[in-house]
């Protein structure tokens, strides 16, 4: 029945000598997916030697999993984003985003697209759509309560897709189980956000990464120049001036 | 007049009395013969197939005859324009047989001959064919039925090798000029249909529904019809209006319009029906529906495809545009926003987004002022912060970073901002956009965006 023949190496251990023609394609557990997958750069290099084929996979979903809205999780895909060509689908942001903010980066405003559904069925219906059409570059979607279903069935709409898509769950998800290929999960430390890949096509990651903040918000002043002074603490500025002045004139 | 094919297996044949025919089959369906339905049915035909050639015509009550000899390159050869056709005219619910010669004549021969059709390109292969078919195919030789089987003359190969003038003496010479036609040897003269100025069709259910999937249906032939329209007078809708007339009988209600805006005129069917099928599956009927009506409400000259060697990577602007049309389709417009940025110092007021369908403005990407780090999400309503300590708490104690970036705007809209904005940092490392009222005695301190 098999045509792979069965070889026992050095080690005692049989292993498998696959066909060259198909060898590129076979991806073992204990190796990092190496195939001709296209991806995008996440733009830290760092994070990219953790991922597979050394970026944000093209066709699949991303999972990232946060402590909570706001800890640099749009910093951390910024590079990305500015790679990626085309519009970017933000479907059910948290928050509003502020375009001032997206500018400030060098993007420009007018490839964001802004969804807002109100039923369940619409969001993914809605992903669905995007990922099929095709003439958006990357889907960001925030939704937490998902079926394993809803994500399998997103997961292979994305599998079909040249769209970048990040799915942005809360990270308390870390421990339920999740059909997509790669999850990470992302938390502030001490200094800077802390990157612990859960889930990849390649051996397990032991050792977090930790992007320090200085690397992560840029070279603004406030978050370089001040941030020794952080951690002292800061006095308040100037109580207003009239509950000064009153003991004054006693 | 006619038996379905179920019919037929109960042994019941055309010009039976209706009585016999109920003996052999009691569940029979006697259907009259509605001419004017008819006559609607092929215009209906008709029209569709206009898509396919500007020269369509109709031959008799059931035939239609269409050149495509132009066609035929720009559908990919004449299998695949064959299976559109034939799609095309089962999407209108109908059935056809379809013959296909060099000369129209002969066409009409093959689609009308019993057994299989034929398809036949080339003149020498049509007058083979030709030659074998029964002469009571040739609608003129049907009086002299009898006396062409008398002299033995049964197919068309025989009715040629009479003597010209002797037939033409002793039948009608309308038979000679057919079969003359039918093999390419004399001209043939059609009067092509003309698409009408507007688009207005109607489909009327034999059982009222109330199910969203054959008001789909239905709705489906309508726009089959609607595209043979469009391409014929080369023409793209940007507005059609789909009208839902409820049963009269039990109800006096007023019928539903389901208006349908496209951002960008188009005329592929594929994606009006996507749309019209969001739509249908959102609506709530009233009553269940009589009639389907659609009507193309508003033109615009027809955009050829602009062809490209490679194709674009992001999809082309169009793909872009069909996607918005048919979120909004399902969402409702105000669920798709694009970012539409006002000149203004306060964060509220500058990070507008504007409802996708209205007419996009100019993007402003520079403000000209280079503020401070703005941080990307923001707050629909600023968080009030309680104080703890002396500080700001939001989930733990905040430190400020820096600040205060000073903003007082507004006054001139009666929406006073006098603000100090800070950065802080809480405990555990992010980063927070924060915000104190500066005109009043008992400030508060307000969360207002996060450094994501």
């Amino acid at each position: 029945m098999s045509t792979l023949p069965l070889t026992a190496s050095a080690g005692g251990m049989p292993s498998l000598s696959l066909p060259s023609d198909i060898a590129h394609s076979v991806w073992r557990a204990g190796q990092m997916a190496a195939a001709g997958v296209s991806v995008t750069s996440s733009g830290w290099p760092a994070l990219d030697k953790e991922l597979p084929n050394q970026g944000w996979p093209h066709r699949g979903l991303t999972e990232l999993l946060i402590r909570q809205t706001g800890i640099g999780e749009m910093r951390l895909l910024q590079p990305a984003l500015r790679r990626v060509a085309g519009r970017i689908a933000l479907l059910q942001p948290p928050h509003a985003p502020q375009v001032a903010a997206w500018i400030d980066w060098g993007l420009a405003p007018e490839r964001l697209l802004w969804i807002r559904t109100q039923r369940h069925a619409d969001l993914l219906w809605s992903a669905e759509q995007i990922l099929r059409n095709g003439s958006c570059g990357a889907l960001l979607l925030w939704q937490g309560a998902l079926r394993n279903e809803a994500i399998r069935r997103l997961q292979l709409a994305a599998q079909a897709s040249d769209v970048v898509c990040w799915l942005l769950r809360p990270l308390s998800l870390a421990d339920v189980p999740s059909p997509v290929s790669l999850r990470l999960a992302l938390q502030p430390k001490g200094q800077g956000l802390q990157i612990d890949v859960l889930k990849r096509r390649g051996p397990p990651c032991a050792t977090p990464l930790l992007l320090p903040w200085s690397l992560l918000h840029g070279d603004r002043s406030f978050f370089t120049d001040e941030l020794q002074h952080a951690l002292l603490d800061r006095r308040l500025p100037a109580t207003p001036a009239a509950s000064i002045a009153a003991p004054a004139l006693v | 007049m006619t038996v379905s094919r179920l019919a037929a297996q109960h042994g019941i044949r055309a010009g039976m009395r209706a009585a016999s025919a109920q003996l052999l089959a009691p569940e029979l369906i006697l259907q009259t013969r509605d001419l004017m339905r008819e006559n609607i049915a092929r215009d209906a035909v008709a029209l569709a197939l206009l898509q396919y050639t500007p020269e369509v015509t109709i031959a008799d009550a059931d035939t239609l005859l269409m050149d495509v000899s132009a066609s035929l390159s720009a559908f990919g050869g004449r299998r695949h324009l064959c299976h559109r056709v034939i799609g095309s005219v089962q999407a209108l619910g109908f059935s056809l047989r379809l013959g296909m010669a060099p000369v129209a004549q002969a066409s009409w021969l093959f689609a009308h001959q019993a057994g299989r059709v034929r398809r036949v390109i080339r003149i020498e292969s049509m007058r083979r064919r030709l030659d074998a078919l029964p002469v009571e195919l040739l609608t003129t030789a049907e009086r002299y039925q009898s006396w062409l089987t008398g002299i033995g003359c049964s197919t068309l190969a025989d009715l040629r090798r009479l003597p010209r003038a002797g037939l033409k003496r002793r039948t009608d010479p309308a038979l000679q000029d057919q079969l003359d036609r039918a093999y390419g040897e004399a001209p043939e003269l059609f009067e092509w249909i003309q698409a009408p100025e507007s688009f207005a069709a109607f489909l009327e259910f034999a059982y009222p529904t109330e199910q969203a999937e054959q008001l789909l249906l239905a709705a489906q032939r309508l726009v089959v019809q609607m595209t043979g329209w469009l391409v014929a007078r080369q023409r793209a809708v940007s507005a059609l209006v789909l009208t839902l007339d409820y049963e009269r009988r039990r109800s006096r209600l007023a019928s539903t319009d389901i208006e349908i805006t496209l951002a960008e005129p188009a005329w592929q069917e594929a994606h009006l029906l996507r749309l019209m099928k969001e739509r249908l599956n959102q609506l709530v009927l009233k009553a269940p529906v009589n009639i389907l009506r659609l009507k193309a409400k508003q033109l615009a000259a027809f955009a050829p495809p602009t062809a490209q060697l490679f194709p674009e990577p992001g999809g082309t602007p169009a793909d872009y545009r069909r996607l918005l049309e048919l979120l909004m389709a399902r969402l409702g417009p105000e669920a798709i926003r694009l970012p539409a940025p006002a000149s203004d110092h306060r964060p509220e007021v500058a990070n507008q987004w504007q409802i996708s369908g209205q007419a996009q403005q100019k993007i402003l990407t520079d403000t000209g002022t280079r503020f401070a780090e703005r941080p990307f999400w923001l707050l629909e309503q600023p968080l009030a912060l309680t104080l703890r300590g002396h500080r700001p708490f939001y989930g733990s104690a905040l430190h400020l970073l820096s600040g205060p970036e000073r903003i007082e705007a507004g006054w001139w809209d009666g929406d006073l901002a006098m603000r100090d904005y800070f950065v802080a940092q809480g405990e555990e490392g992010a980063y927070y956009w924060i915000y104190r009222e500066r005109d009043i005695d008992q400030a508060r301190w307000f969360l207002h965006g996060l450094f994501a």
